[in-house]
């Protein structure tokens, strides 16, 4: 039990990644608070779910205060809430960057601000950030931006918070989620499109929450107390190869 | 005439991208050695013209000495060394040879030590108060990721580059910069042998239609050019970039800026 007594509060966690994660925290003993959106979700009994927009600043005020009134520390927080528009940037609106930079950049930024001082010089913040933070996916200008300003501010954090809270970031790569198979739905050739992305891969396979959710875990608990201001990339080894192959032309 | 009165060594100077090195740093008005293994070099071309020959395998300390003792009778300095030669064996580990492999490194990286040890005097001796001395590799963008069947290439390059920051960091002080071109895809023998190899061509395809398909991926829709290559090497070389040390410059279209991407 590797979080035995701990309590973890994870964004976005009702699905995908986040309920990986969530999953995963509960087996290993923490106590664990899941927000999302949606005034109601379907999360696993252990874990209590609470409504919260990550992106105002106000209701994440508000429900840290809530927090402390039932909880005097919180040891782990996992910013995962995101969201994605696919557009490039001259077709990028205002709504658009708002609802982008918002979740992902500014939703990361009022939940570090908030649990940080909750941390009690112990903690471990580990944030969602992405492959793509690092190297673009095309036609995703806002979201590939607002993950670069996560990796960012993971190392800050790192840095001016060390050395009693660790910050890392995780970078996922393609994990099976919704988002993926909607992809694959859009395509000319949804089976010719997903034998060419599995060609990719040097693992044969997809991610699934499970693989990112055993990284949070170890980033979590205190057997990573060395590792501050990085950032973990699981994506089965598609970015260690070049995206150029031409054995799939 | 960005390098006037400068002198200059490149090896693998006849090849396809030496070449290019060696005749934009001459219309720059650089003295300039092209070393290579033979006067015509890779493409077989006969061009006396580009640069001074000097008979070098950079994988032989003795040659290397020699070349330097010329160099040092005969101009006693050097302002700019590029580490342009390189060699690429198309094979996984478990088909490359013990041999193959020694090779990769005696010419990429051996010979970029060896060169780099025994031009250092000569860079030194470049050294004023107005101008400082550039040593340039020759790194890849395979150097930070994998093209498959290229492992022994790969891994020469990866060492290139951390040698390119430790020289940066011991000789900064000497007034010598050092940095590494890492380039992308780039139209040379080497490119060409590779879009010629086994199991290059993807199913039925032509040599045309894998290098239609090869600048597609790319964001500027082209693959480089030598000449592309020597603009950067130019201006590293120049003291236009007297503050540039220690860094790996990645020149391949926009190639590795960009995830893998999804067929639509």
């Amino acid at each position: 039990m590797k979080l035995a007594g701990k309590l973890a509060l994870i964004t976005g966690g009702s699905r995908g990644i986040g309920l990986g994660i969530a999953e995963a925290f509960v087996a290993a003993g923490a106590e664990v608070i899941v927000c999302g959106r949606a005034a109601a979700a379907d999360v696993p009994h252990q874990v209590r779910y609470q409504q919260l927009d990550v992106a105002n600043t106000t209701a994440v005020t508000g429900f840290i205060e809530h927090c402390i009134g039932r909880h005097r520390r919180i040891d782990i927080l996992v910013n995962n809430a995101g969201v994605q528009v696919e557009k490039n940037v001259i077709e990028s609106t205002d709504d658009d960057w708002d609802q982008v930079m918002g979740v992902n950049a500014r939703g990361t930024f009022n939940m570090c601000r908030a649990v940080i001082p909750l941390m009690e010089n112990k903690g471990s913040i580990i944030n969602i950030g992405s492959i793509s933070g690092a190297v673009a996916d095309p036609g995703m200008a806002l979201y590939n931006a607002s993950k670069a300003f996560v990796h960012g501010l993971t190392r800050s954090i790192a840095v001016d918070h060390g050395p009693h809270i660790r910050c890392n970031a995780i970078c996922p790569g393609w994990i099976e989620t919704g988002m993926l198979e909607a992809g694959f739905a859009a395509a000319s050739d949804p089976e010719a499109a997903r034998r060419d992305a599995l060609a990719r891969h040097p693992v044969r396979r997809f991610g699934k929450p499970e693989d990112v959710a055993s990284m949070a875990l170890w980033l979590a608990s205190d057997e990573s107390s060395f590792a501050t201001g990085q950032l973990f990339t699981i994506d089965g080894g598609m970015t260690a190869s070049s995206p150029l192959n031409p054995a799939l032309f | 005439m960005k390098l006037q009165g400068k002198t200059a060594l490149v090896t693998g100077g006849r090849g396809g991208i030496g070449r290019a090195i060696v005749s934009r740093f001459q219309q720059e008005g650089a003295y300039v050695y092209a070393a290579d293994l033979s006067e015509q070099g890779s493409l077989g071309i006969e061009n006396q013209e580009c640069g001074h020959f000097l008979k070098l395998d950079v994988s032989s300390e003795e040659n290397v000495k020699a070349a330097f003792t010329r160099v040092t009778e005969e101009q006693g300095k050097l302002d700019i060394l590029v580490n342009a030669a390189g060699i690429e064996i198309e094979k996984t580990i478990e088909d490359t040879t013990l041999e193959e492999w020694n090779r990769s490194f005696a010419v990429n990286v051996t010979g970029t030590f060896l060169t780099s040890k025994y031009a250092l005097p000569l860079l030194r001796a470049a050294v004023t108060e107005k101008s400082t001395a550039s040593l340039i590799n020759f790194g890849s963008y395979d150097g930070f990721i994998a093209d498959p069947g290229l492992a022994a290439y790969c891994a020469t390059k990866g060492a290139v580059h951390a040698l390119t920051r430790a020289m940066a960091c011991d000789h900064g002080p000497q007034g010598i910069r050092v940095n590494a071109i890492c380039p992308g895809y780039i139209d040379t023998p080497m490119l060409q042998s590779f879009f010629e190899g086994e199991g290059s061509g993807g199913e039925g395809g032509t040599i045309e239609s894998l290098q239609q398909a090869v600048r597609d991926v790319h964001p500027m829709r082209n693959y480089g050019t030598p000449t592309d290559i020597a603009n950067l090497v130019n201006w590293l070389a120049s003291d236009e970039a007297r503050y540039a040390s220690g860094q790996l410059w990645v020149l391949d279209g926009g190639l590795s800026a960009q995830v893998q991407q999804m067929k639509l």
